[in-house]
């Protein structure tokens, strides 16, 4: 402190500073901090660290806004953004290759580097001629650190490119989505954009399932952490139902079709084709209103097949058994509303008649007697009133009645007022045949104890029997002779539904399907096949029904897909395929069927 | 001695200061060898993806089936009568040997001895009639006899 005293611009003994002294006092500072003399040293000191203080302030404040200002990144960081991550295969439940990515070279630029864009954008047209030149140069004029120039190039543009040598154009190797398989399954698997996102199907159910997640916060997975999915479809099982359905929607002249096959024990969806259908390797076709997929998406009355439903309902019940009688004689009537037979007898029906002769009036009259209340429970307990959710994001709502009257009830029973998936009906049939549980379609690969952890048991077994028993009894002597293939002993339904056009039942247009069982005695497989407006031919005698269109294409493809599945055939008729129905007293139901009636 | 000891530290200290460089240098080495072969993994990895793509491509049921129908018109499709059980195939026919039986016309015959059975194979019976116990050599010998 004592040299502080001593400065002159301080001191208090120093002249007080009047205007005149003013150059005197600045003269004295310069004085003092350019003489050599030792007193002024200090000062000097402090100023010079002063500035040295400064500059390394400077410095340090520099370093500091570097390190917080965020990284302007380099291409090749925005490029691995940018690019379409990896997705799993998928594979069917043999281990088929259904979806895998393949590797391909993506164009990048980052217009900040680019030093003359004119230049750039006329060089890249010349070589990849497909690009705009003007929107090419419209993206190059931007300021962003990447932008894309073209993804999925050729091998050819791509050395091409890398020839080039423009510096801020770079090349990042992308993954592609590829279906080898084309359309088989295309319905299933859905699709993933350019980007490598599931857009539709599994492909969707995938991303859902964490991939998406994963994806935004920036784990680029690698292919070899993600493990394969296994689906439940079998391809080759899977071609031949979209042939011989292809050949069928043919050959009846259908507006659509569509086919599945369902596992009763696991749920397992085993093969599915709807026709119309795309090629997931060409998306945008996917979009055509005409290529849903018929058997999630679509909703359709689905006719006679819905009285396995009501008969079920009437024999858990315990209200009516196999041997009761119903009173078909005549057509129903219900106020100004008439309901007639298709294949009418007039007279009093069994049970298994009513449903070989497929009778309307009978099956309304066992709906009525449990009445709309419980009618409507069960439709429910079976799955039939609500939005089926399997793996596919797509499914729809069934339409049914809001007031639902006992003309409801009645026309239900036989299939007409109620438009549910045809999946969902193949659900509701499956837990009739497989001993009563009911499970929910599922598309990927399970067993069936997993299945029946999450199974209900809606129906008792011998209920399911006697479905069994019924269905059987109808490919023996009743509507679905067709599917009577020797060896397969195969149990069916027809079912033929009038469609509605402008509010009215049409006579002409007609809605088939037909449901079928293999083995009947132990049920393993599902069959539905459903046609839009298949239409008469001379060899059928002009008749559109479902026997002759959907039932003949069930019984190609059970032929046909049968020893594909392992399901072997076996050439003397089971022994007694229905035990518990000897059991409750019903010996007739293991005996070879008599009589030739239905059609 | 102080300067024998000198000598050795340097000796030790240009040994040690080589074989640090030299593991230095390995280690580069080797890192860049991972580096290439992770590489060569990755290229290795999306051939075989692409392959296999290509392969469920070629093998797709579709393409087959139009490729059995070009090349095989004679090949119908599986019937389920053509599939029968194990049990339902007779047995097949005890068939001679050709050979054996033009030899027996001639009065060649090596006997009951020699006969095999369809797969060509030495029946069990035959060593213990031929009260050989080695099928090989009953062969040879028969062959010898038959020689003559």
């Amino acid at each position: 402190m004592m040299h502080e005293s001593r400065d002159p611009l301080h001191d208090p003994a120093a002249p007080a500073t009047t205007p005149a002294q003013k150059p005197a006092a600045w003269q004295g500072l310069m004085r003092d901090m350019f003489s050599t003399g030792i007193d002024k040293s200090p000062s000097r000191m402090r100023i010079a660290a002063l500035g040295f203080f400064a500059l390394y302030g400077l410095v340090c404040g520099k370093l500091i806004y570097l390190g917080f200002r965020p990284d302007p990144g380099t291409g090749q960081h925005a490029a691995a953004k940018a690019v379409s991550a990896s997705r799993p295969d998928i594979l069917d439940r043999n281990g088929e290759v259904l979806a895998s990515d393949v590797k391909v070279m993506s164009v990048f630029a980052e217009p900040r580097k680019l030093i003359d864009k004119d230049e750039a954008t006329e060089l890249l047209t010349a070589v990849l001629p497909d690009v705009n030149a003007l929107e090419l140069r419209n993206r190059l004029a931007t300021k962003k650190g990447f932008v894309w120039v073209k993804r999925e190039v050729t091998p050819h543009q791509r050395d091409e490119v890398f020839h080039l040598g423009l510096p801020g154009v770079g090349l990042i190797a992308e993954n592609k989505r590829v279906y080898p398989n084309g359309p088989i399954g295309a319905h299933v698997l859905g699709f993933a954009n350019i980007d490598n996102a599931g857009i539709a199907g599994i492909e969707k159910y995938i991303d859902g399932q964490g991939l998406a997640d994963l994806h935004t916060m920036g784990f680029a997975a690698t292919p070899e952490d993600l493990k394969p999915i296994n689906l439940s479809l079998d391809i080759r099982a899977t071609h031949a139902l979209r042939d011989e359905l292809n050949k069928g929607v043919e050959h009846f002249k259908a507006k659509a079709g569509a086919a599945a096959i369902m596992d009763v024990n696991t749920g397992e969806v085993i093969a599915l084709a709807s026709l119309p259908d795309y090629d997931p390797n060409k998306p945008t076709d996917a979009l055509d209103p005409l290529h849903i997929n018929r058997m999630n998406v679509g909703v359709y009355e689905m006719g006679s097949t819905f009285k396995a439903l009501t008969i079920a309902m009437a024999l858990d019940s315990g209200k009516i058994n196999l041997n009761s009688q119903l009173d078909a004689r005549g057509a129903l009537s219900f106020g100004r509303f008439k309901i007639h037979d298709y294949h009418a007898q007039n007279r009093a029906l069994t049970v298994p008649e009513v449903f070989t002769y497929s009778s309307n009036i009978g099956t309304a009259r066992m709906a009525m007697g449990q009445g709309v209340e419980k009618h409507k429970t069960f439709l429910r307990k079976m799955g039939q009133l609500s939005r089926m959710r399997t793996e596919l994001p797509e499914s729809a709502e069934p339409l049914y009645p809001k007031n639902w009257s006992e003309l409801n009830t009645m026309t239900i029973a036989f299939g007409h007022g109620l438009a549910v998936a045809p999946l969902q009906a193949m659900m509701a049939v499956g837990a009739l045949m497989n001993g009563g549980y009911l499970m929910t379609p599922t598309f990927i690969k399970r067993s069936e104890a997993d299945a029946r952890r999450s199974a209900e048991q809606v129906i008792k077994p011998e209920t399911s029997e006697a479905m069994r028993y019924l269905m059987r009894l109808n490919a023996e002597i009743g509507t679905a002779k067709k599917v009577d293939i020797d060896g397969y002993f195969v149990g069916g339904k027809t079912g033929t539904a009038e469609k509605v056009i402008g509010g009215r039942y049409s006579k002409n247009r007609l809605f088939t399907t037909f449901m079928a069982v293999a083995p009947a005695d132990q049920p393993k497989y599902l069959f539905l096949t459903i046609m839009d407006e298949p239409q008469g031919l001379p060899e059928t005698g002009g008749y559109a029904t479902a026997a002759y269109n959907s039932g003949h294409v069930t019984g190609e493809i059970i032929q046909r897909v049968g020893p594909i599945l392992g399901l072997a055939p076996r050439f003397d008729p089971p022994h007694q395929p229905f035990p518990l129905l000897a059991k409750l007293g019903y010996g007739m139901a293991n005996a070879p069927a008599t009589g030739g009636h239905g059609h | 001695m102080l300067r024998l000891f000198n000598i050795l530290a340097v000796v030790l200290l240009i040994t040690s200061a080589v074989y640090a460089y030299t593991i230095k240098y390995q280690t580069a080495y080797r890192y860049e060898q991972i580096a290439k072969t992770k590489i060569e993994i990755k290229a290795e990895r999306d051939a075989i993806a692409v392959l296999r793509a290509e392969w469920a491509y070629m093998t797709r049921p579709e393409r087959l089936q139009q490729l059995a129908d070009q090349y095989l018109p004679e090949l119908a499709s599986l019937q389920v009568p053509q599939i029968v059980t194990v049990t339902s195939i007779p047995e097949r026919a005890a068939h001679g040997d050709a050979i054996a039986g033009k030899l027996d016309a001639m009065g060649l015959g090596a006997g009951e001895s020699s006969a095999t059975d369809i797969t060509g194979s030495i029946p069990k019976t035959a060593p213990k009639s031929a009260a050989k116990p080695d099928p090989a050599l009953s062969t040879a010998s028969t062959r010898k006899r038959q020689k003559p």
